[in-house]
């Protein structure tokens, strides 16, 4: 009596570590799938309008501030949880708001909960339109 | 009329079929909204639905109040049915406790979908809470969000298919025991129709100088407690623990005194945390 028991037994764990190989052979080209990114190209950004020394201009993704002999792109995106920061005129500076962290212009760290600085672009200058070229 | 009776009559009232006709409003009326949403122009066809497509505005909001009162109503059936839940066997209970979470799901991606400033923000902390769970989370992100790579067109897939789908998995045996007629709860439906009628769905375009956006009525706590622990803690493991002690406050448990009492000051702190948000 016991043999065929030991034996349905035995073709049993066969029979799930056969299906359970399987389903995990699937998941692999399943994750692979679902997790591929295509490579994204520089965003290049060209700006027509000039700025003049002590403005700035928003757009969705940065800020881009002019002041005396510089011109510079700081990041939008909070480094806490991603949110879109604006930029508060009265105390020049960027500002998150979902948790209140603060920034300096040219994106230092202010005031938390985030902990790492903003993302800055290189700004292309040129004398004619478009003016400038932000590569994101 | 006393308080016993005034429980007695609440009791009796059938909010569990209240909420399946606010589902199947919620389900018809979002089909309708998805004719007009493009995820490629997200906020662009939202507001277009708001402001131009004719009868757009009571679509969408009619799709907004029947979820929300979908789900409402979904927690009241089950406070009101709770103590005759004995009966269902651990994965049953298991599974309904599961549905929760998910409507709420669906109830995020929609206000993820229409991509204003709550919006947005609300889709940009989901992935960074998800991208800060070890190992599953960036996973689970591509499936369900990837906003940063994808815009709003994985969202869209998880809210009018996966999250329905998996809904539908977890809650087919229960509808399948509660039919109900869709006649027989005419007066239920003619008044979220009304509704909708006279308060539109919300719509946060993006303005200058705005220094706090408040998310969606139920991510308030949540959104606060962002302010003070790391996303993994507060935007996982804490809503996690509601959910799993839910799952765990049935009558027979050993501990289910003190199961109740954590539940109750969970939802304490939550109101708390609720409050302090909307102070800010």
């Amino acid at each position: 009596m016991r043999r065929p028991a030991r034996k349905s037994r035995k073709i049993l764990v066969t029979r799930r570590i056969f299906l359970g190989t399987g389903i995990l052979s699937l998941l692999y080209p399943l994750y692979a799938f679902i997790g591929f990114r295509l490579p994204r190209k520089p965003q290049r950004i060209e700006v027509a309008k000039q700025i003049l020394p002590g403005q700035f201009r928003l757009f969705p993704n940065f800020i881009l501030f002019a002041r005396e002999n510089r011109v510079w792109a700081v990041s939008r995106k909070c480094t806490h949880l991603g949110c879109t920061l604006h930029y508060v005129e009265k105390d020049d500076l960027l500002e998150c708001p979902c948790h209140q962290s603060r920034f300096s212009t040219d994106g230092r760290l202010l005031n938390g909960p985030a902990k790492v600085a903003l993302k800055t672009y290189p700004v292309e200058v040129r004398q004619d339109p478009p003016f400038y070229i932000v590569t994101l | 009329m006393t308080m016993k009776t005034l429980a007695g009559n609440l009791l009796t009232v059938k909010w569990g079929a209240w909420s399946l006709v606010c589902l199947y409003i919620s389900l018809v009326s979002g089909v309708l909204v998805a004719l007009q949403y493009d995820p490629a122009a997200a906020y662009y066809s939202t507001a277009a639905m708001d402001l131009l497509v004719p009868f757009g505005q009571y679509f969408r909001s009619l799709h907004f109040y029947s979820s929300q009162f979908f789900f409402l109503l979904a927690i009241v059936h089950l406070l009101a049915v709770y103590r005759s839940t004995d009966s269902y066997t651990t994965a049953q209970w298991g599974r309904l406790i599961a549905t929760l979470p998910v409507i709420l799901l669906l109830l995020f991606t929609g206000y993820i979908l229409r991509a204003d400033s709550t919006g947005a923000s609300a889709g940009a902390i989901a992935e960074a809470i998800l991208m800060d769970i070890p190992i599953l989370g960036p996973a689970i992100n591509s499936v369900f969000f990837s906003i940063t790579d994808h815009g709003m067109q994985r969202v869209y897939v998880t809210h009018i298919i996966s999250f329905d789908l998996l809904w539908l998995a977890l809650a087919w045996e229960h509808l399948r025991r509660y039919r109900i007629r869709l006649t027989d709860y005419l007066p239920a439906a003619g008044l979220v129709l009304l509704f909708s009628v006279f308060v539109a769905a919300p719509i946060d375009p993006e303005k200058l100088g705005v220094t706090y956006i408040a998310g969606p009525w139920f991510f308030l706590g949540l959104q606060e407690l962002l302010r003070y622990l790391s996303p993994l803690v507060a935007g996982c493991i804490f809503p996690a623990s509601f959910i799993f002690a839910l799952f765990l406050a049935r009558k027979p448990h050993r501990f289910f005194n003190a199961i109740f009492i954590f539940l109750v000051i969970w939802l304490l702190l939550y109101l708390v945390l609720s409050v302090l948000a909307l102070l800010h």
